[in-house]
């Protein structure tokens, strides 16, 4: 048995959930060290309830272990309990398999799933004591990677890694493998490595490129060096069905918030909202043989002995083979004792019928992600559902007795009116207006309808239409929530609409992030020097710390966040392509200007140039507007 | 459908598994290895499955306990190897018995339990171990602070305590358990340490189990006994020479 932990029992006794620390999960692997040539810790930056949430480190985590020479373990961030106990008694960062120091290995790979984790990488490279900046990496210490969504402008944190890894993780990992044996056989040094790294298709060597600036602060020019291409192309798994898939997953012991075994039915997006960024960055969409999923689920459920099962892709309700996969997987399920966890499906007969069969229709609530109050505004953002959608499917689920509404809006959208803003109130008051004409009081059996509306503030993320657009300010935002909440006090059935809001500040520092450029990497450094981590935490996040700094660096948020860009501005992520074109991101722009609405992919092609990758739904027929 | 006893040990890095992972993780490894556990009715049918006795966060055993009933077996043999089978080191199935269908169930029947409590190096207690002992015992009453919701009540545990004895710097205790008069193995140690005068170091006492009791009754009085009485060390109070046939007369 290995009875080797990192931590002592005294320390371990003495912090929150020591199970975060001691590994050993079922299917975690145990490798011998002299059978393996490159041993990779796998970061996801936050604590490890929501790291071990994650798919897509479980998809290559498995993955790396299949490869005999690879030995990958799991990093997580420590909680500040054990944070601060590990500075003060300086007990270095370690993996959780071998508990062996993270210091020690070839690799650093981090997933980066959203910019508020960007001081939780400094703190895992700190208490592992690896240098902060890239520049400042000894020979021996571990190559420092990154991949994952917040990649695709990874400028602000461009100074902290030696290599991002640009698109899906299953294609190039296994060259990178090679040639990194091949560099350390032949003895080469780091830096020429990086160098040769740089010719693998999809890696970005941040140091290779030097970037320059007017004296607005906007980019004017982003230079390669040393033979770097001056575009490097998102990777991407052109054969899904066929690609690796984890039929072992690590088990937590604790209770983690996706504590359930997952299937990806398909990865990307055919519905082009203007404000997603996921919709653009996993194109084109690529669905898994049903066949397969089947198996997978089978397999799965067996191997973990987890009593849920839940299905995964942005967008479930537009698998093709989701009524044969969810009657399968009802049947199964059944029989073998298993929930089925329903990702929020688009409300029709159908889905009715499957939550009808899945869930406590007097527990479970509907959700409906309008996204905007108005049938102008959701064109503008090209949200395809309408207002007859959501009362139609609140019709029909009201008559299956449910009684819960989930309503999901966002605030400060580009073009905005006060008429958009009130239209939240009056879309949810006609919900429950409908519940009444549906349900006749003798049959409420003393239950009624409850709306819940929530808005988040939107934040204009790079590669989406809006990547040019204004983001307004934390007061603008503040005044169109209160604006929201006048709109549902002034409605008839008020008192059965709760309305939640989202905090403006964080939102402000994700939208500096989201578009930000290198300059930023001092301001995150020294947030982080001054104690910040967790910022994704609100009981831990110190926006005066980051405004401060900001502003010690000379940096305006409003540069960032208000300013709108011209089509001609350089932007901090141009070196990058995640496969659709700015001049389609741009028509789009426009469109969304005139509020035109666009097809989505199933039904006509907008030429985003997702088509090169030779793959996926734009090689199906189309079934026109 | 059969009721069914299974007597696990715990060692190594899972001893930091709170009681209720513990649960969660032999709930799945029971459908890992397909055994054919019994659900109850309802709209959310949990597995038919009862632990014996929480162990606290950090604790080793050697004689937890688990019921279970199951809908067919092979035999009671078959499920603790497939048991073992898909448990990762740590927690392993060393015996299992089939029950008599009228059996109250584990929770319910424990009446006691071994504890073997050593201290981490360099915090052992400064006073003599045996003399403090045998002083401490010899009170008419000992008393005890028991912190319960209501706050804290002072209790005299000296009834609880059903054996004891020094072993190798070891305290070797035989502990009143169960739902209704309950006595921890931390609580003894810090009426020990109060005793004798002496502050204990934080996270100085390692805690072992050694084994789990019922009580029974017979024409020579109460005694307890292992729940299942299986694979029991040489030093354990029920060990063959020590208590004619596993019972020890309390």
């Amino acid at each position: 048995m290995n009875e080797k932990l990192a931590l002592s029992d005294e320390i371990l006794l003495s912090i929150g959930k020591p199970e975060r620390y001691v590994g050993g999960e079922v299917n975690s692997v145990i490798k011998n060290l002299s059978d393996v040539k490159i041993r990779f810790a796998f970061c996801f930056p936050d604590v490890y309830e929501i790291g071990m949430s994650h798919l897509g480190i479980q998809i290559l985590y498995g993955m790396f272990n299949e490869y005999e020479d690879v030995w990958c373990e799991r990093v997580y961030s420590p909680w500040d309990d054990l944070d601060k106990i590990m500075r003060e008694k300086n007990i270095p960062l370690f993996a959780l398999e071998s508990q062996d120091p993270v210091k020690n290995f070839d690799f650093l790979g981090f997933t980066l799933q959203y910019e508020m984790c960007y001081t939780n990488i400094l703190q895992v490279l700190d208490l592992s004591g690896i240098a902060l900046y890239s520049k400042d990496r000894e020979e021996n210490d571990p190559i420092v990677i990154g991949g994952g969504p917040c990649t695709y402008n990874p400028e602000p944190i461009a100074d902290f890694f030696d290599i991002f890894y640009i698109g899906e993780g299953e294609t190039r990992y296994r060259d990178l493998f090679d040639l990194y044996e091949k560099c350390k056989e032949e003895g080469i040094s780091r830096k020429d490595f990086l160098k040769r790294v740089a010719q693998i298709p999809g890696m970005y060597v941040p140091s290779l490129y030097e970037i320059n600036y007017n004296e607005d602060g906007t980019v004017s020019e982003i230079k390669p060096l040393e033979g770097a291409p001056a575009v490097i192309e998102k990777e991407l798994c052109t054969d899904l069905s066929d690609a690796y898939y984890p039929m072992k997953p690590v088990m937590p012991f604790i209770k983690v918030t996706q504590d359930r075994a997952v299937i990806e039915v398909m990865r990307g997006c055919i519905r082009g909202c203007r404000f997603c960024q996921a919709g653009q960055l996993y194109r084109p969409l690529r669905e898994r043989d049903v066949e397969k999923l089947k198996e997978y689920a089978m397999t799965l459920i067996k191997n973990t002995g987890y009593e849920e099962i839940s299905l995964s892709s942005l967008s479930t309700s537009d698998y093709s083979k989701l009524n044969e996969l969810l009657e399968f997987l009802i049947d199964y399920c059944n029989e073998h004792k298993v929930n089925i966890s329903l990702p929020s499906l688009r409300i029709d007969a159908f889905s009715l019928d499957v939550m009808s069969k899945v869930q406590d229709v007097k527990k479970s609530s509907l959700t409906f992600a309008p996204e905007a109050g108005t049938q102008r505004m959701r064109n503008v953002i090209n949200k395809g559902l309408t207002e007859e959608d959501i009362l139609k499917g609140s019709h029909e689920a009201f008559v299956g007795g449910w009684n819960k509404v989930k309503l999901y809006f966002m605030l400060g959208l580009p073009g905005e009116t006060t008429e958009d803003i009130e239209g939240i109130g009056d879309i949810a008051n006609k919900i429950a207006v409908e519940y009444f004409e549906t349900v006749p009081k003798e049959k409420r059996n003393g239950r009624t309808i409850e709306i819940t509306a929530s808005t988040s503030f939107f934040v204009p993320k790079p590669f989406t239409p809006f990547q040019w657009a204004s983001m307004n300010t934390k007061e603008e935002f503040l005044e169109k929530a209160n604006i929201t909440r006048k709109g549902i006090m002034s409605q008839l059935n008020q008192k059965h609409i709760k309305y939640n809001w989202h905090e403006a500040d964080a939102s402000m520092l994700e939208g500096i992030l989201a578009r930000g450029d290198r300059k930023l990497s001092t301001v995150i450094y020294n947030v982080y020097k001054r104690g910040c981590i967790f910022d994704a935490w609100s009981e831990f996040f110190k926006n005066n710390i980051w405004m401060e700094e900001l502003e010690n660096a000379g940096l305006d948020p409003m540069f960032y966040v208000k300013r709108e860009r011209t089509k001609d501005e350089i932007l901090p992520w141009d070196m990058i392509s995640c496969g659709v074109s700015k001049e389609f991101l741009w028509r789009e722009w426009e469109r969304s200007k005139q509020g035109v609405v666009s097809p989505n992919c199933r039904q006509a092609c907008m030429g985003c140039g997702g088509a090169n990758y030779g793959v996926g739904i734009c090689f199906q027929p189309k079934t026109g507007v | 459908m059969e009721k069914l006893r299974l007597k696990f040990s715990k060692h190594g890095p899972i001893r930091f598994l709170g009681h209720l992972d513990v649960m969660r993780y032999v709930q799945k490894a029971i459908r890992r290895a397909e055994i054919d556990i019994k659900y109850s009715e309802g709209l959310s049918p949990h597995q038919i499955l009862s632990f014996a006795q929480p162990l606290s966060v950090g604790s080793t055993t050697d004689g937890d306990y688990i019921d279970m009933t199951v809908n067919s077996l092979e035999s009671p043999e078959a499920v603790m190897n497939a048991l073992n089978e898909v448990m990762n080191e740590g927690i392993v199935i060393i015996a299992v018995t089939a029950l008599p269908e009228k059996c109250v169930n584990a929770m319910t029947s424990v009446a006691a339990a071994e504890y073997l409590i050593s201290f981490r190096e360099g915090k052992a207690p400064n006073f003599n171990l045996e003399a403090t002992m045998k002083a401490f015992m010899e009170q008419p009453e000992i008393p005890a602070i028991k912190k319960t919701k209501n706050g804290e009540k002072t209790i005299d545990i000296k009834p609880l305590i059903f054996k004891y004895e020094i072993l190798d710097d070891k305290i070797h205790l035989l502990l009143s358990a169960g739902s209704a008069n309950n006595l921890k193995a931390a609580l003894f140690i810090e009426s020990l340490y109060n005793f004798a005068g002496e502050e204990m170091q934080e996270f100085a006492a390692v805690f072992h189990r050694v084994e789990t009791y019922l009580a029974g009754e017979d024409e020579k009085g109460h005694y307890v006994q292992p729940m299942i009485p299986e694979k029991l060390y040489d030093f354990s109070f029920a060990a063959p020479g020590k208590a004619e046939m596993g019972k020890i007369y309390v």
